[in-house]
């Protein structure tokens, strides 16, 4: 099974439910395989994972839902570059929806394109306006990437980030940074 | 190799006696000989046909169309769209590329395509419009099913070809109008499909003209034209014809007629244009006709026909009547022959030419646009496979967004020229517009003349660049938030700088004032070169230059204070890099004309993702947009608002260089960035400023593009304040007045100003942060205002 499919799976329970468990705090970094992130697992029924609704809240356009899904698709089926190609041609639809630049750092990620991850979440954050949650997952985003390039004071500081605004986006209140 | 002699005065039979053995080694050797020459001219005609056969050039794409519900776009532009990718209206739209009108939108069925990522079946759709937007997209069918996403297949805006500056547009024998080989088999070799490569009664009828002095005939065969097409010379000498007949039997052998005759009519020369030679019946129908070749009529046919027997004396454009004499004649052959009947041979010859006046020039209506692709291939890919793959390229062009920048450039060049008297075509320009989040470049326009393959002005010209280097100063102090805000006011008064190396330095203003103590922001504004300079100064040339390869500029200006005005030279292009960055909330993303490269077979080659790069803090970029966009709603570029509405908030800086030798405008709206250069190519002074003639230029296309207004988030470690522009201090926000400026956090004013002037109507402007960046105009009459203090009544009136 391809674990990209159980991180996005996982991802979105996590932003669906807007609970979930706190992440782990990487202790060492080579406990943590390069390119998997340290999410929660996805829950299994029956040996069937839940699929995550494509989430409404990611954009109000049905082309833009359209494309992620066939990059989920593709994701799913290993095809990363035709993954990355159909986040693009949503991306020339709405090129200021943070979630769209969240879903390619998270594929760089999976790419094992930890620096170009890290920019691009950066890039989502830029448009993610008061989106706690968004922010939060390009945190860990960015905390996975910083694991994988051996950074693991830099991801510790980008998990203990990703906490506080899961936090934030539950309690709806401001973060202290 | 010499032939021995032969003496008169002895007989024959004695000769071959005495010298039999010699004959015969002789005779053998010459056999030898020849069957080595013909084994070379065997080697030869078969690479030639091979490499002509399979050379397949590639094939460039401008963006595909994506279609939605929501999209903004009216019928007009969606029949444009359709047309340029070649559909046509049927009242039946369901054969692929037809359309039809209906009540709120079209009917119309796309064409199968091969995508970068894989097939597209071909669909019969339904789009309904509404309020200048997509309503409705639908599958036509028993039932019919909404759809959330169309994508017409990518307008062919060029390709790469084989050959030295042979243009062709290949085409298979199947894709060739049948009328076109009956009448190319009547007129040029009506035994084609029966002889072996040569004609040897029509050789020797020929000849035997040729001997009696009737008149000189050809009698090639169309193999034996091909032969002489493949080596291009057009010498007639008998060794010459000897080694033709030769080739083009040796052609028949290897291959089959049909084979024979796709080569042909690929190959065969019709037409020069400039250096670029027409070959091939598929790209002269473009070039006399701007239509594919299976959708000319009869006589058409026949004219490209008639041509070939000598494109340079029968030249539709150039000798139209001797043209349409041979197309007649043509005609005439297949009424003869009966190929077509008497009543479509008299249709037909009473038709004019009917060729396009001016060719469609070069092997592309985008030339600027290919060439800069074909220079990022060249990087990747060796030019033979570029020439001969078949590679399809799938690239960036936006069709509607190029033809706005093409016109724009165009009228408000001639519009300049005649309201100030220049001669016609003094003026040269280069437009180049990128998608602001993703750096793709959507319009390249490298001169006036845009469909004409020439100097490429927007990648080749290296101009000054004049104040469009200023943001780079300013951004630089605008990272030192403990130093430098909107309003740290700077000093604008005379300067005079020693510099080791060069010449004291003393910069102007262009008024040819100094403004003493100006804020920050007002000095980006009004362009002042002194205050900049100074500030520049303060902050260090060196610190200054040594940021530029950041924003993906890699040639190093000298370290003159100067280069902090731009005194160095860039292309259009790399002003649009630099633009780039700010426009992206300082994020830089290489500026892209490829998307994708995909083999003939459909293969996936190469993707270009996109790439981004931080270079710099978003808040002092933020900043920064915010003074940029003082620059047009109440600077250098005020006029802008005479195109753009000043809902658009576009950020934007004007240059100008010494003696007025260039005009330049680069700016930023929500969705695009944007270079615009005007100057001369003598470079003599144009007599315009950047505001006068860039931004113009600039400001017209902007105007039918309907640009996104620019409203960046702003960052988290920015807020808005209230301050009084005269003081520079800060009033609470219980005062309601002052305006309100985006200030890093912790840079802001903190001495706070009494509400001295809260009674009057203004300043709700409180912090909403979709007003972020726009500075708010509203200044209340009842401030006073001292004469030197009066920048800001000229900021924000």
């Amino acid at each position: 099974m391809d674990r990209t499919v159980l991180f996005f799976a996982a991802a979105l329970l996590l932003l669906l439910a807007g609970c979930a468990s706190a992440p782990k705090q990487p202790t060492a970094t080579s406990a943590m395989p390069a390119d998997i992130p340290q999410a929660e697992m996805p829950v299994l029924s029956g040996g069937v994972i839940v699929e995550p609704e494509p989430g409404p809240a990611m954009s109000g356009n049905r082309a833009v839902i359209a494309l992620l899904d066939r990059a989920q698709l593709d994701n799913a089926a290993g095809q990363r570059e035709a993954a990355g190609a159909s986040l693009e041609r949503a991306l020339r639809i709405e090129p200021r929806n943070a979630w769209l630049w969240h879903e390619l750092a998270q594929l760089r990620l999976t790419q094992g394109q930890y620096a170009q991850a890290i920019t691009l979440a950066r890039k989502s954050n830029s448009f993610a306006g008061r989106e706690r949650r968004v922010q939060a997952m390009n945190w860990k985003v960015i905390a996975n990437a910083r694991v994988a390039q051996g950074d693991s004071a830099g991801a510790e500081q980008a998990f203990k980030t990703a906490t506080e605004l899961e936090q934030a986006a539950q309690t709806g209140a401001m973060p202290a940074f | 190799m010499k032939l021995p002699v032969l003496p008169w005065n002895i007989s024959l039979p004695a000769f071959l006696r005495s010298h039999g053995k010699a004959l015969r080694v002789t005779a053998l050797l010459l056999l030898l000989a020849l069957s080595g020459y013909i084994f070379y001219l065997d080697v030869t005609i078969r690479e030639a046909f091979e490499g002509r056969k399979f050379a397949l050039p590639a094939r460039v794409y401008g963006r595909a169309l994506e279609v939605y519900p929501g999209l903004r776009l009216t019928p007009a532009q969606f029949v444009d769209e359709l047309r340029t990718v070649g559909y046509r209206e049927n009242p039946e739209p369901n054969e692929a590329g037809t359309y039809k009108h209906t009540m709120n939108g079209l009917e119309f069925s796309t064409r199968e395509f091969v995508f970068g990522d894989g097939p597209q079946a071909a669909q019969r759709l339904r789009i309904e419009f509404a309020e200048g937007a997509v309503a409705l997209l639908q599958e036509r069918g028993t039932t019919d099913t909404d759809l959330p996403l169309v994508r017409i297949e990518p307008p062919l805006i060029g390709g790469i070809y084989p050959g030295h500056n042979e243009d062709r547009a290949l085409l298979k024998l199947d894709q060739v109008p049948k009328p076109l080989i009956d009448a190319l088999v009547s007129i040029e070799d009506r035994k084609f499909y029966s002889h072996w490569g040569i004609d040897p009664r029509g050789i020797a009828r020929a000849l035997y003209k040729t001997v009696t002095g009737q008149r000189i005939e050809g009698g090639s065969t169309i193999t034996q034209q091909l032969v002489k097409n493949f080596f291009l010379t057009s010498e007639r000498t008998l060794t010459r014809k000897g080694t033709e007949v030769l080739m083009a039997m040796l052609l028949e052998l290897h291959y089959g007629k049909d084979e024979i005759l796709e080569t042909y009519l690929n190959e065969i020369f019709l037409g020069q244009d400039a250096t670029r030679a027409i070959h091939g019946f598929g790209l002269a129908s473009h070039f006399y006709f701007d239509r594919p070749l299976d959708r000319l009529e009869l006589q058409e046919i026949a004219t490209l026909v008639g041509m070939v027997k000598g494109p340079a004396v029968y030249d539709p454009r150039k000798s139209p009547d001797l043209t349409l004499q041979r197309r007649n004649i043509v005609l005439q052959e297949m009424v003869r022959l009966s190929a077509i009947t008497q009543a479509q041979f008299v249709e037909a010859r009473q038709k004019p030419l009917g060729v396009i006046h001016r060719a469609p020039t070069g092997t592309s209506p985008y030339p600027a646009f290919l060439q800069y692709v074909h220079r990022q291939l060249q990087r990747d890919y060796r030019e033979e496979d570029l020439r001969s793959e078949g590679l399809r390229i799938f690239t960036t062009l936006d069709p509607r967004v190029q033809r706005q920048a093409e016109e724009a450039l165009t009228l408000r060049l001639a519009e300049i020229e005649k309201a100030r008297r220049m001669p016609a075509k003094t003026l040269e320009g280069a437009v180049v517009v990128s998608s602001t989040q993703n750096g793709e470049i959507q319009a390249l326009v490298g001169g006036r003349e845009a469909r004409y393959a020439g100097y490429n002005r927007a990648i080749d010209a290296q101009r000054p660049i004049g104040s469009l280097a200023k943001p780079i100063v300013f951004l630089t102090a605008l990272e030192a938030p403990d130093r430098y805000t909107l309003i740290t006011p700077l000093d604008d008064s005379a300067l005079v700088l020693r510099q080791a190396g060069t010449s004291d330095w003393k910069p102007q203003n262009y008024d040819h004032q100094f403004h003493g103590q100006v804020p920050l922001h007002t000095a980006l504004a009004h362009s002042y070169n002194v205050s900049t300079a100074r500030l520049g100064i303060d902050l260090g040339v060196d610190n200054i230059l040594d940021k530029l390869p950041l924003y993906g500029i890699e040639r190093r200006p000298p370290s003159y204070a100067s280069s902090l005005l731009g005194a160095f030279e860039l292309s259009p292009i790399e002003v649009a890099q630099l633009y780039q960055t700010f426009a992206d909330n300082g994020f830089r993303t290489p500026l892209r004309a490829i998307r994708e490269i995909v083999t003939a077979d459909g293969q996936p080659l190469q993707r270009y993702p996109l790439n981004v790069e931080p270079v710099a803090p978003a808040a002092p970029v933020y900043l920064l947009t915010s003074a940029l966009q003082g620059v047009v709603s109440a600077g250098t570029a005020k006029s802008l608002g005479n195109w753009v509405p000043a809902e658009v908030k576009v950020a934007g800086k004007t240059g100008t260089t010494d003696d007025l030798r260039d005009s330049w405008f680069a700016g930023y709206t929500g969705d695009r960035v944007a270079v615009v250069w005007v100057g001369r190519d003598d470079n003599k002074p144009s007599g315009l400023t950047g505001a006068s003639g860039a931004m113009t230029v600039w400001g017209e296309m902007m105007k039918n593009i309907q640009p996104e207004p620019l409203e960046p988030a702003m960052p988290e470690d920015v807020e808005l304040v209230n301050v009084d522009p005269v003081t520079g201090l800060r009033y609470i926000e219980e005062c309601r007045t002052g305006v309100p400026m985006p200030f890093i956090k912790g840079s802001a004013p903190t001495e706070v100003s009494g509400c001295a002037f809260a009674s009057a109507e203004t300043g709700h402007a409180g912090d909403d942060p979709a007003v972020g960046a726009e500075v708010k105009p509203e200044v209340k009459p009842g401030i006073k205002q001292e004469p030197e203090k009066s920048w800001l009544q000229r900021i924000f009136d």
